[in-house]
């Protein structure tokens, strides 16, 4: 049965759209095609004029169209102080729309950070917000009671931007009518319920604690340098990104983009620290055995990592 | 106003789609023209706000999060604009490093700026009795057409250099003061290559329907014309058919503008590389400068302006440069005169068109300089010099690849962090990318960024003189009001990008202290 997606641009970059183009096995076009999905709009792919745009809007409205999948990208801009009108859509504010819109879908799926919990937006101006998450807060634009008529709340798809394999992943899942597991940030547990930091190629440094200061080494970019690896959930480091890498094995710290806080307010390439060891541990650490752990850790180290010499 | 105009004259609002962002046109019809044109960017997001008060670095992390298509193109900007504070000087491996990934980003977004975005009009149900519609269908149909899937196919198979180099695409932070944080391997610079070789290979036999030489050789108009009669190829390609479509829909009329061009310039060349800009110079790959008619000057930062009288901000009179620029958002008041989230920039007090036709037209590319000469710019010319921007991009990314030194180092610690204040220029896929950083006790105390699409898409000024795109709009013929294909491609040959419309506040959180 054809499922009907549409999907929706607010207060972002489009940086997800672009990601999404980067999928492969199966890519964009072939998952829509496998799963039947018909595209009724999107912003920059779709071709219909602006008066078929609005009739399009106008249908689903009035329930003649089934909405099955409604995509936001971006996050819900309600400034400024609650008009919404630094965001509009044929002169009304866009966010009216977004409501309207989710009321009538079966599944509304948060693509990216800033639709999940407000991301970069968030912190400005635009009064943005995810669509039920305002960072770590439950909530958000819809509220924390909104469920779609699946009976989900919003699967939030976080990640700046998100993998294109966990948009194409969770849209087979929701189609096929697989049970999708999610976590406390109403995030899929399968592709959420893992650290940034498996996987990375630098994990034996990080093990011996052999860390960097500055950038072109080879070392763990932890406990100097921000990276958020082993805080940050997502499967950057098992996907891959762009199926060649990821950053921290680029020698740039991990951002912690898929964290319902992100962007943090403390500057990014440094790590606070309190006696040498990062003020925030790897999730769920005790700080006391982590400080005996990474000390005698330090002491094993082997020389081939003290020297740089096992490659990453 | 006699009766008569009153009855011709009628104002359309359209919101326009396969732009990256929100946008706006509204115009006014007379007799089946466009008479008047006024673009609104109808997103305001305040990003760099944020960026006030924040460690030295965060402009690294946020600024490519302020497009998702152009990323590369802003951590360019935000890490020459930090090299030039701290006083860095990255090795020729960092710049080389840099280099690629900005250029590739280029070749992704041209092509799918083409064929998912800009040829898709070709398909539109205007076209239906153009002869040439049903194949348009087959080439660019939304996610169905040969064109289409192959586009996107091909586009993030040649990224993947870019996250060979820094880590993933888009949103990537590898470019730091002093070079670049990775340091790839000789296997994976050859990977590099190949992949650069195979999506030249693909766009030569696709796009080009020729050798990039066979292309390079092109002159003039007349030789334009000959290289479209010479084979079955080259009317076939992607670059042939939409030659062969837009004389038919006329887009060589239409569009036409200041004939103002503007280009930051990118790429500087390291000392030593083999590879030269135009006219055999060993500076950068495409220069700087401001073009009127023949005349060519160079760029000078200290000439940028911005102005808000039509803007959605508190005024100032007149326009003001980025490192005291200010803006306090203003929802309301000044009605039927403010229209826009787009501040108006200006190049000594001017408005100036931006992108790939700018690059071609300050570079003095024969061929470019021929067809602007003769029939102004427009948006047939402005489409081309997108299209064919890689022909020249690829040898020089040849070229760089075989000239990066595994064994050497790609970055070099900045001598100082300091207080201070730096410029980072560079193009964007769509044009001249500016940021305006000052640093202050370790923080950022300004960030301005000036995007190209803030360029090209700008609203009035002080002096009430029009935008870019909204001149290029006016004497545009409007066969049907309901569906203004022609507005479509007018704006689009400009390659818009609205999510670029982002605005600095003075401080963190400042609007909780402004009353809107």
């Amino acid at each position: 049965m054809t499922v009907n997606l549409y999907w929706m641009q607010c207060g972002g970059c489009g940086g997800d759209t672009m990601s999404l183009l980067n999928a492969d096995a199966p890519d964009l076009l072939d998952a829509l095609a496998a799963l039947d999905v018909r595209v009724l709009w999107h912003p920059s792919l779709s071709s219909a004029s602006p008066a078929q745009h609005i009739e399009l809007i106008e249908c689903i409205l009035g329930e003649e169209l089934p909405l099955d999948i409604f995509c936001v990208e971006g996050a819900v801009v309600r400034g400024p102080t609650g008009t919404g009108l630094f965001e509009t859509f044929a002169g009304r504010p866009k966010k009216d729309l977004v409501a309207r819109l989710a009321s009538k879908a079966r599944f509304v799926v948060a693509v990216g950070t800033c639709a999940s919990f407000g991301g970069i937006s968030a912190d400005c101006a635009a009064e943005a917000c995810g669509l039920q998450f305002l960072k770590w807060e439950k909530g958000g634009f819809l509220g924390r009671d909104f469920a779609a008529r699946s009976g989900l709340p919003v699967v939030n798809l976080p990640g700046c931007p998100c993998h294109p394999d966990v948009v194409t992943g969770t849209l087979m899942a929701l189609v096929q009518g697989a049970q999708v597991a999610l976590d406390a940030y109403n995030t899929p547990s399968e592709w959420y319920g893992m650290l940034v930091h498996q996987g990375c190629t630098r994990n034996e440094y990080h093990e011996y604690r052999v860390e960097e200061r500055d950038f072109g080494e080879k070392g763990c970019l932890f406990f100097h340098m921000g990276c958020q690896g082993p805080l940050a959930h997502g499967p950057c480091n098992k996907l891959l990104w762009n199926r060649r890498n990821s950053k921290t094995r680029a020698g740039t710290p991990c951002f912690g983009c898929t964290r319902p806080g992100f962007p943090q307010e403390e500057p990014f390439f440094q790590t606070p620290n309190i006696e040498e060891l990062p003020l925030v541990l790897p999730e769920g650490v005790d700080r006391a055995h982590y400080m005996a752990y990474k000390g005698m850790a330090a002491a094993a180290a082997p020389q081939r990592l003290k020297d740089r010499r096992t490659e990453v | 106003m006699p009766a008569a105009e009153v009855k011709a004259s009628r104002r359309i609002e359209v919101p326009l789609n396969r732009v990256e962002g929100d946008l706006e046109i509204r115009v006014e019809l007379q007799d089946g023209c466009v008479a008047d044109a006024w673009s609104s960017g109808t997103l305001y997001r305040g990003i760099e706000n944020m960026l006030v008060g924040r460690g030295s670095y965060d402009g690294l992390v946020i600024t490519p999060r302020v497009c998702g298509i152009c990323g590369t193109a802003h951590l360019t900007a935000a890490a020459m604009a930090l090299d030039q504070i701290t006083g860095a000087s990255p090795p020729a491996n960092g710049i080389l490093a840099r280099h690629l990934a900005l250029l590739t980003e280029h070749l992704q977004s041209d092509v799918r700026h083409a064929e998912l975005m800009f040829f898709a009009d070709f398909v539109n149900p205007a076209y239906a009795n153009c002869a040439l519609h049903s194949e348009a269908v087959r080439r660019f149909a939304p996610f169905q057409g040969r064109a289409v899937v192959e586009a996107i196919k091909e586009t993030r198979k040649v990224i993947e250099i870019i996250a060979i180099l820094g880590g993933q695409w888009p949103h990537s932070s590898y470019m730091v003061p002093g070079g670049v944080s990775t340091v790839p391997k000789k296997n994976e610079i050859l990977r590099c290559r190949h992949l650069l070789g195979q999506f030249r290979a693909w766009y030569e036999h696709r796009i080009l329907g020729c050798s990039c030489a066979r292309w390079a050789a092109i002159q003039s108009c007349a030789d334009l014309d000959a290289w479209l009669d010479e084979s079955l190829a080259h009317r076939a390609g992607d670059l042939g058919f939409f030659m062969r479509f837009a004389r038919e829909a006329s887009l060589d009329r239409i569009g036409r503008g200041h004939g103002n061009f503007l280009c930051f310039g990118q790429c500087a060349i390291p000392a030593g590389s083999a590879v030269r800009g135009p006219g055999g110079k060993s500076d950068c790959l495409v220069p700087g400068g401001f073009a009127r008619g023949e005349t060519v000057l160079p760029f000078d930062q200290e000439k940028v302006a911005e102005h808000v009288a039509h803007s959605w901000y508190e005024d100032y009179a007149g326009g003001r440069h980025p490192f005291d620029g200010v803006t306090r958002p203003f929802a309301s008041g000044a009605e039927g005169r403010k229209y826009s989230w787009a501040k108006a920039p200006r190049y000594d007090g001017q408005p100036a068109e931006t992108g790939p036709l700018a690059e071609m037209i300050v570079s003095g590319h024969p061929l470019f300089r021929d067809l602007v000469a003769r029939g102004g710019p427009n948006v047939f010319v402005r489409e081309l010099a997108r299209l064919v921007r890689p022909v020249a991009l690829f040898p020089a990314m040849e070229q760089w690849f075989a000239e990066i030194g595994p064994d050497e180092k790609f970055y070099t610690a900045p001598p100082r962090v300091e207080d201070g204040r730096g410029f980072g220029g560079t193009e964007a896929s769509r044009g001249a990318l500016g940021h305006w950083v000052k640093i202050a006790g370790g923080r950022i105390e300004r960030y301005q960024i000036i995007t190209p699409t803030a360029w090209n898409g700008s609203p009035r000024d002080s002096e009430g003189v029009r935008g870019p795109w909204e001149e290029a709009l006016v004497g545009t013929p409007v066969k049907d009001p309901e569906n203004p294909v022609e507005l479509g491609h007018v704006i689009r040959s400009f390659d818009a990008c609205l999510v670029c419309t982002v605005h600095t506040l003075e401080g963190r959180r400042a609007l909780a202290r402004t009353r809107i």
